[in-house]
Formats: C-alpha cells, sequence, structure tokens
C-alpha cells in the first residue's frame, strides 16, 4: 500500500472519530438554537477532513517511485534507539516531580547520550550536569522562577 | 511612518535589544547549521526564553533567530551538501560544487553578500508595502478576515504542487481540529477535553510546535542515523583565508541579485509560499536568464546559481513579514510560530497592531537591518568557529534537542501532562512524516484556527445566520474569488498548456 493512502485512512477515521464526538459537545438551551454554536465548526471540520481523506483514498496518487510503499518508508530505520529514547522521555516526565528537575535532567541526558551510543562516561557527565545545572541557575537565580525541588528531598528530611 | 521608522530605530537602539539581534543572529545561525534543523525549530526552541520580554524584544529576537538560521542553513548546504530546510535546497545546487571544487569560502562569502543585499533589498520594500497594507487592511471586517485566513491556508495547500496538494489541505484541517480542542471562547463550552482539566485550555501552541519540529526532527535525526557533522574536516576549514570576492565576479552577481530580490520578496508576501518558492523560482529565473555559456555552468558550481537562491529565500523571508504584520496571516510556518507568540505577548495581530502598538511593527521592521549588518560583518568571519561548534556529536546534541523542547514547555506550565502530550504528539508527527505528510499546514492551522472560527462566528451574527456575506461584501467575494483561482492555479497552467500544444500539433497537420 502506498504512505499517503495509508497517511489517509489514518486521518479518515480520525475525522470520521472526531466528526462523531462533536455530537457530544453539551450545547445549552440558547445555544442548540443558534446558526453557529460550539458545535458547527468541529462538525464542518470532521465532514470536511473526511471528504479530503476520501480523496485521496480514492484518486490515483500521481507518484510512482519505489520508495513510495509503506513498508520502505519504515524499513532500515534505527526504531530501537528511537523506542528507547521515548521509553525515557516518559521516565522522564514520570520522575520530573519527585526526583525535582535538575537529577531527572541529568538522568535524561545521560540515558539519552547512552542510547545514542555514548559510551566515554566524562562526556557523559560533562554533556550533562554543567548544562542541567546552568539552565537550573539561569531560570531560578538570574530570571527568578520558582522551580520547585523534588518530592524526594522533603522524603529524605534534605528540606523540610 | 516617517514618525513609526523614528520609534522604531530609537526602539531597536535600546541596548536589550541590539543584544537580542545579535544572540539571535549568533544562536540562529549556530541552529540553521545543524542539518535538519531549520528556523522552524530554531524559533520555537527559543520562544519560551521571550515569554519574560517586552514584546518588541522577542519578536526581534525572533526575527534574528528565523534569518540567523537562513544563513546557518546556507552554510551547511555549502559545506556538506546537507540542507537544513526546504529553502536552502537550491543552495546546494551550486553551492556544494563550488565548495568541492576547493573555493568553500568563496562560496560562503557569495552566500553572506546575497543574503545581506536580499535581506536588506526585501526590508525597503517592506518598510514600504507593509505600513500601505495595514492602512487599506483597516477596512477590513470579520468576514474579510475569516476569508483571508481561507486564502492564507489554502494558498499553502496549493504551493505544495499538484500532489501534494490534498495532503496539506488535509493536515491543515487536521491543525483546525487541534485548535478546536479546549474551552469554546465564546460560549464557554468544553469541547473534546474527555473531562480531563489539563486540556481546559487546549493545546499549547509553544507544544505543538516544539513536537511537531523541535522533537520530530532530533527522532529524524536518530531514525536516518543522519552524521551531523561527521564528514567536515574541520582542521582544514580553519585555513581558509580566502572569502575574497573580486570585482569582476561582484559584476556578475550584481544583476542576479536585484532580480531576485524583486522576486523573492512578492513571492514571500504570498501567503504560504516562502523561502522555499522564492529560492527555487530565483534560481529557475537566473537559469532562463542566463546565456547559453553560463547555463552550462548551472549544477556545476555558478556564482550566479548560487547568488540567486540565497538572495531569493532571503528576500522571500522577508516578504513574508508583510502578511503577518500587516493582516496578522502568517506567510510560512516560521511566521505561523512567530503569530504564535505574538497572541501570547497579548498582541492582537492584524492592522490593529500598526495603530496599537507602532513600537513592535516598527521594531521588527528596522531590527532586520541591523540584523543583515551582525550576519555580514559578525557571522562571516566567524564561520570557521562556528563550524567547529556544529562538530559536536550526535550522541550529546540530540538528547539535547530534547532536554531544551522538554524545559522549554515545562517551564511555562510546570504541567507533566504538557511533556506526555508533547511525546504523542511528537510519535503522531514522525508517522505522518513518513507518510510524506508535510506539518507546518498543521501549525498554520492550528494558529489560525481559533481566529478563523471567531471570525466566521461574528460574519454570520453580522449577516442574521446567512452565508449571504461572501458575495454580497465585494471584498470578501474578491478573496473568494483569488482563494478559488489558487486552489485551480496547479490545474489550469498544464490545462493550457495542454491546449496550446493540442492547437500546435493539431496546425502542423
Amino acid at each position: 500500500m502506498k504512505k499517503e493512502k495509508v497517511g489517509a485512512l489514518i486521518l479518515l477515521m480520525f475525522s470520521i472519530a472526531y466528526g462523531l464526538l462533536a455530537f457530544k459537545i453539551p450545547l445549552s438551551f440558547l445555544g442548540q438554537r443558534e446558526t453557529f454554536n460550539a458545535r458547527t465548526m468541529p462538525f464542518a471540520l470532521g465532514i470536511i477532513g473526511t471528504l479530503l481523506s476520501f480523496l485521496i483514498l480514492v484518486l490515483p496518487s500521481g507518484k510512482t517511485d519505489k520508495g513510495d510503499k509503506v513498508e520502505d518508508a519504515f524499513r532500515g530505520l534505527d526504531w530501537s534507539s528511537v523506542g528507547f529514547l521515548i521509553g525515557i522521555m516518559i521516565f522522564y516526565s514520570i520522575t520530573l516531580r519527585f526526583l525535582g528537575l535538575v537529577i531527572s535532567s541529568i538522568i535524561f541526558l545521560v540515558g539519552g547520550f547512552y542510547i545514542l551510543g555514548e559510551r566515554r562516561i566524562w562526556l557523559l557527565f560533562i554533556g550533562s550536569v554543567p548544562l542541567v545545572l546552568f539552565i537550573w541557575f539561569l531560570m531560578s537565580r538570574i530570571l527568578g522562577m520558582y522551580i520547585a525541588p523534588g518530592e524526594i528531598f522533603y522524603l529524605l528530611g534534605v528540606i523540610k | 511612518m516617517l514618525q513609526g521608522m523614528l520609534v522604531g530605530i530609537s526602539t531597536t537602539m535600546i541596548p536589550i535589544n541590539i543584544a537580542m539581534v545579535l544572540l539571535g543572529c549568533f544562536v540562529g545561525s549556530f541552529i540553521g547549521m545543524l542539518p535538519g534543523l531549520g528556523p522552524i525549530t530554531a524559533v520555537a526552541l527559543m520562544i519560551p526564553v521571550t515569554y519574560g520580554m517586552d514584546p518588541a524584544t522577542g519578536m526581534v529576537l525572533l526575527a534574528g533567530l528565523y534569518y540567523g538560521a537562513i544563513f546557518g542553513g546556507s552554510t551547511c548546504s555549502i559545506l556538506i551538501n546537507a540542507p537544513g530546510e526546504a529553502a536552502t535546497v537550491a543552495t546546494t545546487f551550486d553551492g556544494y560544487p563550488l565548495a568541492q571544487q576547493g573555493y568553500p569560502g568563496k562560496a560562503l562569502a557569495i552566500a553572506a553578500y546575497c543574503s545581506f543585499s536580499g535581506g536588506t533589498i526585501a526590508v525597503v520594500f517592506l518598510m514600504v508595502a507593509a505600513p500601505a497594507l495595514a492602512i487599506v487592511s483597516k477596512s477590513f471586517q470579520s468576514s474579510d478576515y475569516f476569508m483571508l485566513m481561507v486564502m492564507g491556508l489554502t494558498a499553502v495547500s496549493a504551493f505544495a504542487g499538484k500532489g501534494g496538494m490534498l495532503k496539506s489541505l488535509l493536515i491543515t484541517v487536521l491543525g483546525l481540529m487541534l485548535a478546536t480542542i479546549g474551552t469554546d471562547q465564546i460560549s464557554g463550552i468544553q469541547r473534546y477535553t474527555f473531562g480531563s482539566i489539563n486540556l481546559l485550555d487546549g493545546i499549547s501552541f509553544l507544544l505543538l510546535a516544539m513536537a511537531t519540529f523541535a522533537l520530530t526532527e532530533a527522532m529524524f535525526l536518530i531514525l536516518r542515523r543522519e552524521k551531523v557533522s561527521d564528514d567536515l574536516d574541520v582542521k582544514s576549514i580553519s585555513k581558509w583565508s580566502s572569502f575574497k570576492v573580486t570585482k569582476k565576479e561582484f559584476k556578475l552577481i550584481l544583476p542576479t541579485i536585484l532580480r531576485s530580490s524583486v522576486l523573492g520578496f512578492f513571492i514571500g508576501v504570498l501567503p504560504g509560499s516562502g523561502g522555499t518558492l522564492g529560492s527555487f523560482l530565483s534560481y529557475g529565473m537566473e537559469r532562463n536568464l542566463a546565456p547559453p555559456e553560463e547555463r552550462k555552468k548551472f549544477g556545476k558550481g555558478s556564482l550566479r546559481g548560487l547568488a540567486a537562491p540565497e538572495t531569493g529565500n532571503n528576500a522571500a523571508s522577508s516578504g513574508s513579514f508583510v502578511p503577518l504584520l500587516t493582516l496578522g496571516i502568517p506567510g510560512s510556518g516560521t511566521t505561523a510560530i512567530m503569530l504564535g507568540a505574538l497572541i501570547a505577548y497579548g498582541i492582537e495581530p492584524g492592522p490593529r497592531m500598526f495603530v496599537d502598538r507602532p513600537e513592535v511593527f516598527w521594531t521588527v521592521i528596522m531590527s532586520m537591518y541591523l540584523g543583515n549588518i551582525f550576519l555580514l560583518i559578525l557571522n562571516l568571519p566567524l564561520i570557521p568557529y562556528f563550524v567547529r561548534l556544529v562538530a559536536i556529536p550526535r550522541t550529546i546534541l540530540v538528547p539535547a534537542i530534547f532536554f531544551f523542547s522538554f524545559i522549554g514547555v515545562y517551564l511555562v506550565t510546570f504541567n507533566t501532562f504538557d511533556i506526555y502530550m508533547m511525546i504523542l504528539i511528537a510519535v503522531c508527527a514522525l508517522i505522518m512524516r513518513l507518510l510524506d505528510y508535510p506539518m507546518a499546514p498543521l501549525l498554520l492551522g492550528f494558529i489560525l484556527g481559533g481566529l478563523m472560527e471567531d471570525n466566521l462566528r461574528r460574519s454570520l451574527t453580522i449577516y442574521d445566520g446567512s452565508m449571504r456575506f461572501l458575495w454580497e461584501r465585494p471584498l470578501t467575494l474578491t478573496i473568494m474569488i483569488l482563494t478559488v483561482l489558487i486552489v485551480l492555479a496547479p490545474f489550469i497552467g498544464p490545462a493550457i498548456k495542454g491546449f496550446f500544444q493540442k492547437c500546435s500539433s493539431r496546425s502542423n497537420q
């Protein structure tokens, strides 16, 4: 199947779901009588999106390149590194409040460098610690932004 | 106008604004030099920094980043044949061969002079055109604005070409859909929030811009195992001493610069076209105008072939500020992000900005002169050092981009939900880009979505629920006809060509 057709199929499903969900937008009594209410735009967009994606699916695609197939678009790419990076991003957002900005950011950066193949220990820390500390210093000390310390500091009794 | 210019000059000359122009040019050049990263990423990454600033200062920084990144992209195209974004692709045609022939310094110098000339000439046009258009657009009503936004969004898709038009339109609609998430500003009704308080304010444009560009570009660098600058022999760059361009060479490229500046500017003014079309059309025009001997050199290191796209894309970048500053309609993906920034600063974009916030309007324009000068005098001699910075390994660079993107969004709301949302949107955007769907129209649709709905609602209220404003108001009707013509343009051209070919073949028979 061609790349653009797969994309159109995904967006067709999205548009239909979006259009159907437009009916679930609550309306006030007066809103129901208005020509243009909170549902109008989503409903219209749902129809236009469905129509456009349907057209892409039905109409012949202009390109006939060999690399136009969906398998070719996803083959031969470094998915494992991206997968691990997405994993560490999720880990970062989970730990951000608990460990605080500085520690979780350092872990994220060191982990990210490691996933991408950096094995020099000194570079792992030289590349992450000064950068995070600089950002923290810039934001909290120079720009005066309050950055909450991690919950762990309260649990350990470092901050009371 | 003179008063406005004076206001602009005095505001630009404030030390903080001069520093921001300089910072914008430097950071923009640096980010632009990184293959895969272009002006959109540069501007998106720096927006959080501007939140605490005065709107004029913030816009000056963003404008500096924009043309700095375009300049940086050209450097990368010339040195390692890896354009950071579509607008600098045409630069590789002759810039890279010239560098390969042993003249990297000359190629970079020509690129810098042309960027400077294209940018500066276009700013002169901008200075005249923008206020004139702003005065005209004061008579615009909501129906005209609605149609103008439809035209802007359609034009983006139309310029994507025959094959990509439907795809771009669909992605624009997707952007409009995302814009409806959150609380409806007029009725106060929640739409697509699924009961989550995190979605009550909708999706932040900064989050969307970071996710669809900064994060996705960085993921692409890993996915395709793209070498950031591993091919570059950094030591040899430091030896370049000859950035000299001879008088004869200047004479050769001068007419090209003038032609491409004018063409680039007018292309840039068209909503949705931006630097890409400006650079390609300038290159095409120059090749067609060149004498047969010179034409043979195109693609093999022609100076005119390098000068044309470089001038064209810079002039178009300045040109794209005309619809942004006067109508509040972005001309490109980057200016769409800048429009979002303006809204975030609490400024209502459009012709009122010219009246209400003249200092922002004029400071952006006047700072462009300064920015172009900085790029020429400071960045050109610094290129060898910049390139050393660019030699940061991919293993360090990519996680750093992720980190800056997350921090940029997190420090605005302190809500970890935004990071989850960013990851989700970035993965979806990555898949869509792998399927050859462009992401710039998504941002345009998203940013204009709310304004478009408001204007349509207002028009319908004024016209008692009827759509007759579309044909009763001459201005709205004219814009609508133009929109239809823009949509049909990719089909009309080949149809006319085919018709004439048929006619000529019949007459030959």
